[in-house]
């Protein structure tokens, strides 16, 4: 700065002519010359030094924002080729992996996006996504599906009138062409009903019909006439006589019996037998259904079991098309009656093993003796194993065949096949009755000789009330009316001493009831 | 017995038969009657057959008095009797026919005869 003042004031300035002072500047001259260009070289270059510098800055800086608008082009790019990609393929592919789980949702584009703040936000894209596509979902297959429950209710009120009307027909007429034409139409409507009753019921509806108490096999049976292949299914009954189910578990039981079956008829060769067994379990009652099919997959079996699981809320949309209903119905079933099925195990015929399980609360007793098990249904193997002495006064009806014996003697040769008429006990269910093991007992000699060994259901009422008559004209002696009067003395005078002295002494009592036993004998 | 018990039955008709309601041969009327053969009872017979069985133990029914004892239509009774007759279970005989009454016609021509001899 100084040195600037100094070269300015001799250029500008008027010139001083103090003659010491010009003297002295003109010895000084060169030197503040040579100082002062050195100044502004200096000056000049530390200026051009300082320029070059910010020159080279700039570049740089030109240079670097350059990259970095390279790279944010690039990002942006890649920004967009990563939404474009999710828009294209990953957003599709989550929509489809809610119906079909193997489709795989494809990752991010760039592999280094999957852990950052973008791949985050994608995925949280792809998850809102996810969720209000299954609450859409649901909406929309609620919405069928009360549709569906609608119209499937009137086909089945619909159903039930006709069979009415078919049974009624089937008691008026008696054509055998046209029997045959109304057996064939009853089928076939209750397996119509089975298909709108197991849709319904797979819609959330109730399953249709309130029944009363029903004998369990009675279910069973009915289940089992619900399906085409009916003739291919053998019962084998092992309950205890008079095993029921409470009312409302009488139809979803049916229903269930009837999709197994129908299951294990689908999947067995047409030749092959279907075999169901009733058993007590510990805690209730198992109707195991055995097929001699090809079994399923695992997968299979897995998915089955989840679905008669009933813990999944169904979807219509996920019973495939044409939709299978009847595990989704059975699931329903299962969740909503306390009723456990398990299709876990593969069957000793090699096919599929159904287990369906009516626990103790469902379960009741009906005395067969005065409401009896539907006539088709197949018979109980214990069925005679507690009442063996009651057949005893059935073995003067049973004689009578012996009189028309000799009625048929030209048939004897092709008499029934292979039967020892009085030999070892044959019957057709099984070896435990104890009537059978015990073959020395007489008693049950000459019921078995009449029988063929044979299990013969009880009579009902109508026996009983012969029993009372048979005793009297066969075996025993009118009693004279003397002795008649005595026993009815005794008998009275005994409860009268009964009521009279109640508590003093137990001899008196025991004394007369032994009196009336031997009057009344 | 005859009214249903259970409101809608649980097992319906075909069941009994195997669904079938023709028997080729045998043609059995409502009034059949029906009665044991005293044949031992082989294995193999479906519980609707025992059941018919059982119901014939005391003696003999007509097909309808079996139908409503077993509480299934006649048409299905019919099938399973008809079977049972054809493994010489059952022995079965035509019903009694109902008398008839006498053409008028033959009647007037006859009492024309008469007199016309008496003439």
């Amino acid at each position: 700065m100084t040195v600037c003042t100094v070269l300015r004031a001799p250029l500008h300035g008027p010139l001083p002519h103090p003659p010491a002072l010009w003297n002295r500047f003109m010895i000084e001259l060169p030197d503040l010359v040579a100082g002062g260009l050195a100044a502004g070289t200096l000056s000049a270059l530390a200026l051009g030094g300082g320029l070059l510098h910010s020159r080279r800055r700039l570049a740089r800086q030109q240079a670097e924002s350059a990259a970095l608008r390279g790279r944010l082009d690039e990002t942006l790019r890649a920004l967009t080729a990563e939404v474009e990609h999710l828009a294209a393929r990953r957003l599709p592919a989550a929509a489809r992996a809610l119906a079909h789980p193997h489709v795989t949702v494809p990752g991010p584009l760039h592999p280094q996006t999957a852990g950052s703040p973008l791949g985050h936000a994608l995925d949280g894209v792809l998850q809102a996504l996810r969720v209000e596509l299954a609450a859409q979902q649901v909406r929309v297959d609620a919405a069928a599906q009360a549709g569906m429950r609608g119209a499937t209710r009137e086909i089945q009120a619909a159903l039930y009138r006709l069979q009415d009307a078919l049974r009624g027909l089937q008691q008026r007429y008696d054509d055998p062409e046209l029997a045959q034409t109304l057996f064939e139409l009853d089928h076939e409507n209750e397996q119509s009903l089975r298909r709108a009753q197991v849709a319904a019921v797979v819609c959330g509806a109730w399953v249709g019909l309130a029944r009363e108490e029903s004998h369990l096999v009675d279910a069973v049976t009915g289940g089992q006439s619900r399906l085409a292949g009916f003739r291919r299914v053998s019962v084998h009954n092992h309950l205890r006589p008079g095993t029921a189910l409470v009312s409302h578990a009488v139809e979803p039981v049916a229903i269930i019996t009837a999709e197994l079956l129908d299951n294990a008829l689908r999947h067995s060769a047409p030749d092959t037998e279907v075999i169901v067994s009733l058993e007590h379990v510990h805690h209730g009652v198992c109707v195991t259904v055995d097929d001699a099919g090809v079994g399923m997959t695992r997968d299979e079996r897995e998915r089955a079991q989840r679905l008669v699981a009933g813990r999944d809320p169904i979807l219509l949309t996920d019973l495939g098309d044409p939709p299978r209903m009847g595990l989704a119905a059975i699931g329903q079933l299962t969740r909503q009656f306390d009723l456990t099925v398990d299709v876990s195990s593969t069957s000793p015929y090699g096919g599929v093993r159904a287990v369906l399980r009516v626990a103790e609360h469902l379960l009741s007793h009906i005395d067969p003796a005065e409401r009896p098990p539907a006539v088709s249904a197949p018979r109980s193997t214990r069925e005679n194993a507690p009442d063996q002495p009651e057949q005893a006064v059935r073995a003067p009806a049973a004689d009578a065949p012996d009189d028309t014996g000799p009625a048929a003697p030209a048939d004897g040769a092709r008499a029934v096949p292979a039967l020892p008429v009085s030999g070892a006990p044959v019957h057709a269910y099984g070896t435990e009755l104890p009537g059978a093991a015990s073959g020395d007992v007489p008693a049950h000699d000459d019921d078995r000789r009449d029988t063929g060994g044979l299990p013969r259901r009880r009579r009902r009422t109508p026996t009983t009330a012969a029993a009372a008559d048979v005793p009297a004209p066969r075996g025993v002696a009118p009693q004279p009316p003397e002795r008649a009067a005595a026993a009815l003395g005794a008998l009275q005078s005994g409860t009268a001493a009964a009521r009279a002295g109640s508590t003093p002494e137990t001899a008196e009592p025991t004394n007369d009831t032994e009196n009336e036993g031997e009057t009344a004998r | 017995m005859t009214a249903r018990p259970g409101g809608r039955p649980l097992v319906p008709a075909y069941l009994a038969t195997g669904g079938t309601a023709r028997h080729p041969r045998l043609r059995l009327e409502r009034l059949s009657l029906l009665m044991l053969s005293g044949r031992p009872v082989p294995d193999g017979l479906s519980p609707a057959q025992l059941a018919l069985l059982d119901e014939l133990a005391d003696g003999t029914l007509t097909v309808v008095e079996a139908a409503a004892l077993l509480r299934l239509p006649f048409s299905a009774v019919r099938v399973i009797a008809a079977e049972l007759v054809d493994r010489d279970l059952l022995v079965t005989r035509a019903p009694i026919p109902p008398a008839e009454r006498f053409d008028p016609d033959l009647l007037k021509r006859v009492a024309d005869g008469l007199r016309a001899l008496k003439h």
